[in-house]
């Protein structure tokens, strides 16, 4: 392995010649720090031999500029200082690799989120700070060394993790690309919500139905395993090649399994929203949940639909319980449960057109297509109201045992009406599922609303940090089934990516023991989290040593050790001490323009 | 196979699927009809909910695109047809469009951009600002390649037998480059100051400003760029010449086609001798033409651009022996004599003394041997335009009476309208349905003619009736003076034997080569009479073919008229206007007085006003003007005018339809004034205001360029509207005005934003979060409809609107700018792709997708897959993740499809 070979920091480095790229982002870095300013002080670096402030640094026009001055001005080091590295850094790699200059000669300094964005009112004072952050991207870059990335074979298997219509499709779509599974549902069941719906929208179908095909379909498979009542509930090793844990549930004790797969994509769907109890009457006979009441529709004959035995005449429906708002509930929008409200009271019209269904909502967020169902619901007899942000509707008891649903409908000229119903349905959304044992298994990490993060939406909308854990379906934030599957594809599509190629490319960002500074304290060993460190004799003498492909290159061991024996390659001290320096060094001598 | 997928579109969805495919490691073939990859995304300001740039997420993809080593993508090319092959496979047929510019060497420097003359709505920034026709799609643009748009020959161009590129000299001095308009004519022939008067001009017939206003002055154009050229030019030679290479060539006749033809091989190196019978040269420009049309020293000056390059035109040497030329050292010889033989009238009298061909009167008038003509009465035999001239000619020698004597009627009369309409302006007189049966001659002198009268009778071959005499009708015209003009033909001697019965020189008509290798024929002696354009093509053509002949290279090539791009139609023109401007034509002035007695020119020059702003009314019908600008401007020489549509058949193992959606048409609103109201504009357009590639450098209402301080949103533009077919609800345009709304109030932070909405649908991953924060900067939400925009008359807009959550009263507001968040459409072109056995669609023409739940991106047809917005509406992130959808079973279906091959090899 090249890494080996790797002396970093050994001897002082002749001049380096440096790229520096400071990127107008459009007007994102522009608009708040002078870039010209950046460049003309970079311009002065020792070692800085092209300083550069493109409009877009990323654009296929830049690239090409700074794949000319690589191999023009013999550069041997490249620093665009520009957005986050989670938005460029693999593309400007990639341009690095293209012009063979080695790609850990790169280094992403980000001047969007840690000067323009963070200073939009101090322009001389984000200016000086993305100057001095570049000077730091600099002075680490003058002390890169080539580093190789760890090529591993890949396991050309995955675990999909949740049994739901997104893990289903996906275990399908895996084997279709010669791809093994091993599926793990938690349930003793296959088929999560989809399984329990009736028809669905847009197509109509039985979600029962669509769950019982691709079941029927997953048993024909030789190379997808399902376990039912199974978990997942270990994970080492690395992308391409994670020996993962699973638990059996099994009667009277549990089975433990491991299998090794390249790849995890987790499809473990949400949960609904639970309205406290007297959250809009909830709790009062008569009152019920999006989900219990599609379960009751979809489960009526061909009508008259009841309730305890009642007759239901009218239906009230009352929207965005939960959602949309600070408390209690969440401030999201689940963007599915407006058109599967007027989905279901299409099914409700059919069984029996005499019900009158009564919409008390905010928006009506039938969008796209779904558009035509909402249409179809008011040609149908469903009435519309539309009740104010900050003036919910309420539910009572009447007299006569029935329902008020009292709501100012904003569409009848703010009028207070007041409608008996016999049965009150909360629109509810869906929920992040608790999954703290899963989340701290993967390190999963979590948005704000409590649903499980892609790395960005457009960019790498399946992906998370975690490299080889995708993320499909509910999981990830509301959606409908079609959506769901769409994801699940999606997650495919890019683990095939990863997995059909037969090897991975890790990073070499990896810690390394001097092992002649090594005195074999052993202080390193209890402190990995990923047990990449252990001890080994060397020249008759027992040392530690890091496996490359099981560290994560945390660093956690480099400042534990007193010999100062284990550096952090990409990261080294050195160079982290120029950065640090350049970063604290006097004020630039030249004065921003403000 | 040679791809294992096709996909069709490279928006964001058609770039996704072929990333991941390709990184999946299928070889890849996209097909892109726009010049760049990155579809409408990368045109975008920034993208809702994270705000990042539209281009830092665009840009990368369209770079990883464009270089992935499994992906060809093939820009500006459309897919003409896919057929579906018994084993599942698919045969593409792929139709590269010309882009005119040598990619290979196109280093995307955008001096051909500003070298260009003709601008033309910029479509990349929803046309709220002009592009060239010679352009660079965008600045982002991948690859950063220049493409001509030439949507065909512009008629003026497709009209000129001389092949002269009228629309291009009209563009350029439109665009001030007066002398480029010269050299653009001189290119062709040197004969610049005399088709800037003598010709007649069948360009502007064809003009497609004619249907309106009036056609573009295009000849005086080019009079007036010559007389500009010429005003200061000191004898040097105008154009570049060619090295000596040795070769001599003789051209005999120094008519239109012996000028010309001289010129273009002078300028490829050869030593040219012309050799004119008559005492100066010039031919029938000199000879026939009179003066007062044009100038003798007009013609001096043109001549002056031959001489000037070393041609040598000897006078007084007719040819008597070809062959003795050969011998001389002459490698090649041009006949170029014209006709110079006028048709006699075979009547008794003919040959008396006052009785005169038309072409010896004017010849005799050119060069000084007029007679006197003071009180005489003429009598013109002939109705073309040499009977025009002989009269008008009559005229200024004093007659006292000119009559042009005519066998049919004014329709018939085959001199140009423009010529006997200012004949008869200045005293000529018509007798018509006459024809001369004797020359009366007393005393050796004429004294009259007898004439009979016709009638019209069937049609002949050439369609016009033919006059028959009427029995009986005879009469007597007095006159002094006849001059017989009925025609003309060459003079074959001493040629006799490459002659044919006609006396015309045989030739092959597209390489102007007789039966004697070395010798070439060109202009009238190869035709009979024809007209100075036909002349000059001729030899252009002539020069051509011999400088070939001489190389040893095939006698093809002569791209100026064998290779042009088909003439568009004036109403193809006419359909694509958005608006017209009114113009009013500029016409030439001509002083027409009776009894004209001076041969001064009878034309004004335009004022350089009038010339700009005529040329200023030209409609840019082929876009292209052939100005030859970019050609010039070029470092790279990437300019291939001669490039043509390329068709090629692909064999695919798949296809992923991601051909996207189209914008709605807001004009089909018409209550909302979009394209009546200047300061109404599209969500696209605010798009395009808003990002960082604008194209002003601040958000501005188009009307005045006033910054807005209050501006409305019109959401569900042509959405949720079943009054314009389209009961859909569009998905992004609610997010995107929120998107919009959050940077306007950023970077006009007085500006007050309001948005009349029907609800808002903020639905997906951190959008209700984005629309609270819009709130939250103070952005207004208003539900109701618009119902109706009026312009006030400093250009703001009264809307009307339905206030349903403040009352629901029906309430007018004044805006500065209103912008009408419009959404999709589908895009039809996708139901042409697979002929016969076509797509399957939904009811609103979006590609049906049998199984949306289950196996989204499916289509009708096994190994079609649709990715994105071609299937109905759809944000980015839903784009996206479709598109993954699709690459599943995209590559499914491919392994499954070697599998089967497998299984049965």
């Amino acid at each position: 392995m090249s890494t080996e070979a790797v002396q970093p920091g050994a001897d002082q480095p002749e001049q380096r010649r440096i790229g520096v790229y400071i990127c107008h982002c459009g007007g994102n870095i522009s608009d708040y720090v002078d870039v010209n300013a950046v460049r003309e002080a970079l311009a002065e670096e020792p070692g800085v031999v092209v300083s550069e402030s493109p409009v877009f640094a990323c654009s296929d026009g830049t690239q090409h500029d700074m794949i000319d001055a690589i191999h023009d001005q013999h550069l041997d080091g490249l620093v665009v200082a520009s957005c986050s590295p989670k938005l460029h850094q693999v593309t400007f790699r990639n341009v690095a690799k293209r012009a063979d200059l080695n790609q850990y000669a790169y280094t992403q300094v980000n001047v969007r989120e840690q000067a323009s964005w963070a200073h939009p009112h101090d322009r001389a004072g984000a200016t000086e700070k993305a100057i001095g952050l570049v000077r730091a991207g600099v002075a680490k870059t003058r002390l890169s060394d080539p580093l190789e990335p760890l090529v591993v074979k890949t396991e050309p298997r995955t675990l999909v993790v949740g049994g739901g219509i997104a893990g289903l499709r996906a275990a399908i779509g895996l084997a279709d690309l010669g791809i093994a599974v091993v599926l793990v549902e938690r349930e003793a069941e296959l088929g999560g919500w989809t399984g329990r719906f009736g028809p669905t929208f847009p197509d109509n179908r039985l979600g029962s139905d669509e769950v019982d095909e691709l079941v029927e379909q997953i048993r024909g498979r030789r190379d997808i395993t399902v376990y039912t009542r199974a978990e997942l509930t270990g994970k080492a090793g690395s992308f391409g090649n994670y020996d993962v844990q699973l638990t059996l549930h099994r009667e009277g004790s549990d089975k433990l399994l491991e299998v090794r797969v390249g790849s995890i994509i987790v499809a473990t769907g949400f949960d609904s929203y639970a309205p406290d109890e007297g959250e809009y009457g909830y709790g009062m006979d008569g009152v019920l949940t999006l989900p219990e009441f599609k379960a009751m529709v979809d489960a009526a004959p061909s009508g008259p639909l009841t309730v305890n035995g009642r007759p239901v005449r009218s239906i009230g429906y009352i929207y965005c319980v939960g959602s949309r708002q600070e408390a209690p509930g969440n401030e999201y929008c689940s963007k599915f449960c407006c058109t599967a409200t007027v989905h279901a009271s299409l099914q409700v019209a059919a069984l029996d057109p005499s019900i009158r269904q009564f919409h008390v909502y905010r928006d009506i967020r039938a969008y796209g297509r779904n558009e035509l169902l909402f249409n179809e619901s008011r040609d149908k007899g469903s009435t519309y109201l539309k009740f104010a942000d900050d003036n919910p509707p309420a539910v009572s008891k009447l007299a006569n045992g029935t329902l008020g649903l009292t709501v100012t409908d904003l569409l009848t000229e703010s009028r207070e009406v007041m409608l008996p119903v016999d049965l009150v349905v909360l629109v509810t959304g869906m929920v992040p599922r608790q999954n703290t044992s899963l989340v701290e298994l993967l390190k999963l990490p979590l948005g704000s609303d409590g649903f499980f993060n892609e790395i960005h939406p457009k960019l790498r909308p399946v992906e998370t940090v975690v490299d080889g854990v995708m993320i499909a379906g509910c999981c990830q934030s509301p959606r409908t089934v079609g959506e769901s599957v769409a994801a699940g594809l999606a997650a495919v599509a890019q683990s095939a990516a990863l997995l059909k190629k037969g090897f991975a490319e890790l990073e070499p960002l990896v810690a390394r023991v001097d092992p002649d500074k090594c005195t074999g304290s052993g202080a390193c060993l209890t402190t990995c989290p990923y047990e990449a460190i252990t001890s080994i004799q060397w020249e008759g003498r027992t040392i530690a040593s890091v496996d490359p492909a099981t560290c994560k290159g945390c660093g956690g061991c480099v400042p534990l050790c007193e010999q100062d024996a284990i550096d952090l390659l990409g990261y080294t001290d050195a160079q982290m001490r120029a950065a640090i320096e350049e970063l604290v060094a006097a004020q630039p001598q030249k004065e921003p323009v403000a | 196979m040679d791809y294992d997928v096709l996909v069709i579109g490279s928006g964001i969805g058609g770039m996704e699927s072929s990333i991941k495919l390709a990184d999946m490691g299928y070889r890849v073939l996209l097909v892109e009809k726009e010049a760049s990859v990155g579809g409408r995304m990368i045109l975008l300001s920034k993208v809702f909910p994270t705000l990042d740039c539209a281009s830092c997420i665009s840009g990368p993809k369209m770079s990883s695109t464009v270089n992935h080593p499994n992906i060809t993508s093939k820009t500006f090319s459309e897919v003409e047809s896919i057929r579906r092959t018994e084993d599942g496979r698919f045969v593409a047929t792929i139709r590269e469009k010309a882009k005119f510019v040598d990619w290979a060497a196109c280093t995307g420097c955008d001096m051909c951009q500003k070298a260009c003359t003709v601008a033309v709505p910029d479509q990349f920034n929803a046309n709220l600002a002009a592009r060239r026709a010679a352009y660079i799609a965008f600045p982002q643009a991948v690859p950063k390649k220049a493409v001509l748009q030439r949507e065909g020959t512009s008629p003026c161009i497709g009209a000129c037998p001389a092949g002269i590129k009228a629309h291009g000299y009209v563009s350029l001095v439109r665009s001030g480059k007066y002398e480029e308009a010269f050299q653009l004519v001189l290119d062709a022939t040197p004969l610049v100051g005399t088709l800037g008067r003598a010709c007649y001009a069948p360009c502007e017939s064809e003009c497609t400003r004619a249907k309106l206003e009036g056609p573009v002055p295009i000849r005086l154009i080019k009079r007036f760029a010559a007389d500009r050229h010429y005003e200061s030019a000191d004898g040097s030679p105008a154009v570049e010449v060619a090295e000596a290479n040795g070769r001599k060539i003789a051209i005999i006749g120094s008519g239109p086609a012996g000028l010309t033809a001289a010129w273009q091989l002078a300028r490829k190196g050869y030593a040219v001798t012309i050799l004119e019978k008559r005492d100066q040269p010039g031919g029938y420009l000199r000879h026939a033409i009179p003066a007062y049309r044009l100038p003798h020293d007009v013609v001096d000056a043109d001549i002056a651009n031959l001489t000037a390059l070393g041609v040598e035109i000897r006078c007084n040497a007719p040819v008597t022996d070809p062959e003795a030329l050969k011998a001389e050292g002459y490698d090649a010889v041009i006949l170029a004599t014209g006709t110079q033989v006028a048709t006699r009238m075979d009547v008794p009298g003919e040959d008396a003394s006052g009785s005169v061909n038309g072409l010896d009167f004017l010849a005799a008038v050119a060069n000084g041997q007029a007679p006197d003509l003071s009180g005489k009465r003429v009598v013109v035999v002939g109705g073309g335009n040499v009977a025009m001239d002989a009269a008008r000619v009559s005229l200024r020698l004093g007659a006292a009476e000119a009559k042009v004597a005519y066998r049919r009627t004014r329709a018939e009369m085959p001199a140009h309208h423009v010529e006997s309409k200012d004949a008869e302006a200045e005293g000529a007189v018509f007798e018509l349905l006459v024809a001369p049966t004797e020359v009366i001659v007393a005393d050796g002198k004429v004294t009259g003619v007898r004439m009979q009268k016709m009638q019209l009778g069937a049609p002949d071959a050439s369609g016009r009736r033919s006059p028959e005499p009427i029995p009986g009708s005879d009469y007597v015209i007095d006159c002094d003076l006849v001059i017989s003009t009925i025609g003309m033909s060459p003079d074959p001697t001493p040629f006799a034997t490459l002659a044919d019965r006609r006396g015309r020189i045989s030739v092959d008509s597209k390489t102007l080569q007789t039966a004697v290798p070395y010798l070439f024929a060109a202009g009238d002696v190869t035709a009979g009479a024809t007209d100075i354009t036909r002349a000059i093509g001729s030899g252009r053509r002539a020069a051509h073919m011999v400088d070939r002949w001489l190389n040893d290279q095939p006698l093809d090539g002569f791209t100026a008229l064998d290779d042009r791009l088909e003439t568009i139609s004036q109403d193809s023109v006419l359909a694509r206007q958005t608006a017209f401007g009114h113009r009013h034509p500029v016409n030439g002035e001509v002083s027409l007085q009776k009894f004209p007695r001076d041969f001064s020119e009878i034309e004004a020059p335009l004022t350089i006003d009038q010339a700009r702003a005529g040329a200023g009314s030209c409609l840019d019908c082929g876009v292209c003007s052939e100005c030859q600008q970019c050609v010039q401007a070029c470092p790279a020489f990437a300019i291939k005018m001669d490039q043509r549509d390329k068709l090629t058949e692909l064999h695919v193992g798949a296809v992923v339809v991601a051909t996207g959606h189209k914008l709605f048409a807001a004009d089909l609103k018409p209550e909302y004034g979009f394209g009546k109201f200047a300061n109404v504009i599209t969500g696209m357009q605010m798009d395009r205001l808003l990002a960082p590639t604008r194209p002003f450098n601040t958000v501005l209402r188009p009307g005045d360029g006033k910054v807005p301080d209050r501006i409305a949103y019109i959401s569900c533009t042509g959405s949720r509207d079943k009054t314009v077919g389209n009961p859909l609800c569009s998905k992004f345009c609610c997010m995107y005005s929120i998107k919009q709304n959050q940077l306007i109030m950023g970077a006009l932070p007085l500006a007050d934003v309001t948005m009349h909405y029907m609800d808002m649908r903020a639905a997906g991953k951190r959008y209700e979060e984005f629309y609270t924060q819009a709130r939250d900067m103070g952005a207004q939400y208003i539900k109701g409809r618009v119902s109706r925009i009026v312009e006030e008359p400093n250009g703001d807009l009264l809307v009307r609107y339905e206030d349903i959550e403040g009352g629901g009263g029906i309430v007018e507001a004044s805006y500065d700018l209103v912008v009408l968040a419009v959404g999709i459409q589908p895009n039809r072109e996708v139901e042409r792709l697979f002929g016969e056995t076509p797509l399957g669609l939904d009811e609103y023409y979006y590609v049906a997708e049998p199984s949306a739940e289950i196996s989204p991106g499916q289509t009708t047809i096994p190994g079609v897959f649709v990715a994105g917005t071609a299937s109905g509406a759809k944000d980015i992130v839903d784009t996206i993740l479709h598109a993954g959808a699709a690459v599943a079973q995209v590559a499914a279906h491919l392994e499954h499809q070697h599998f089967t091959e497998e299984v049965m090899a």
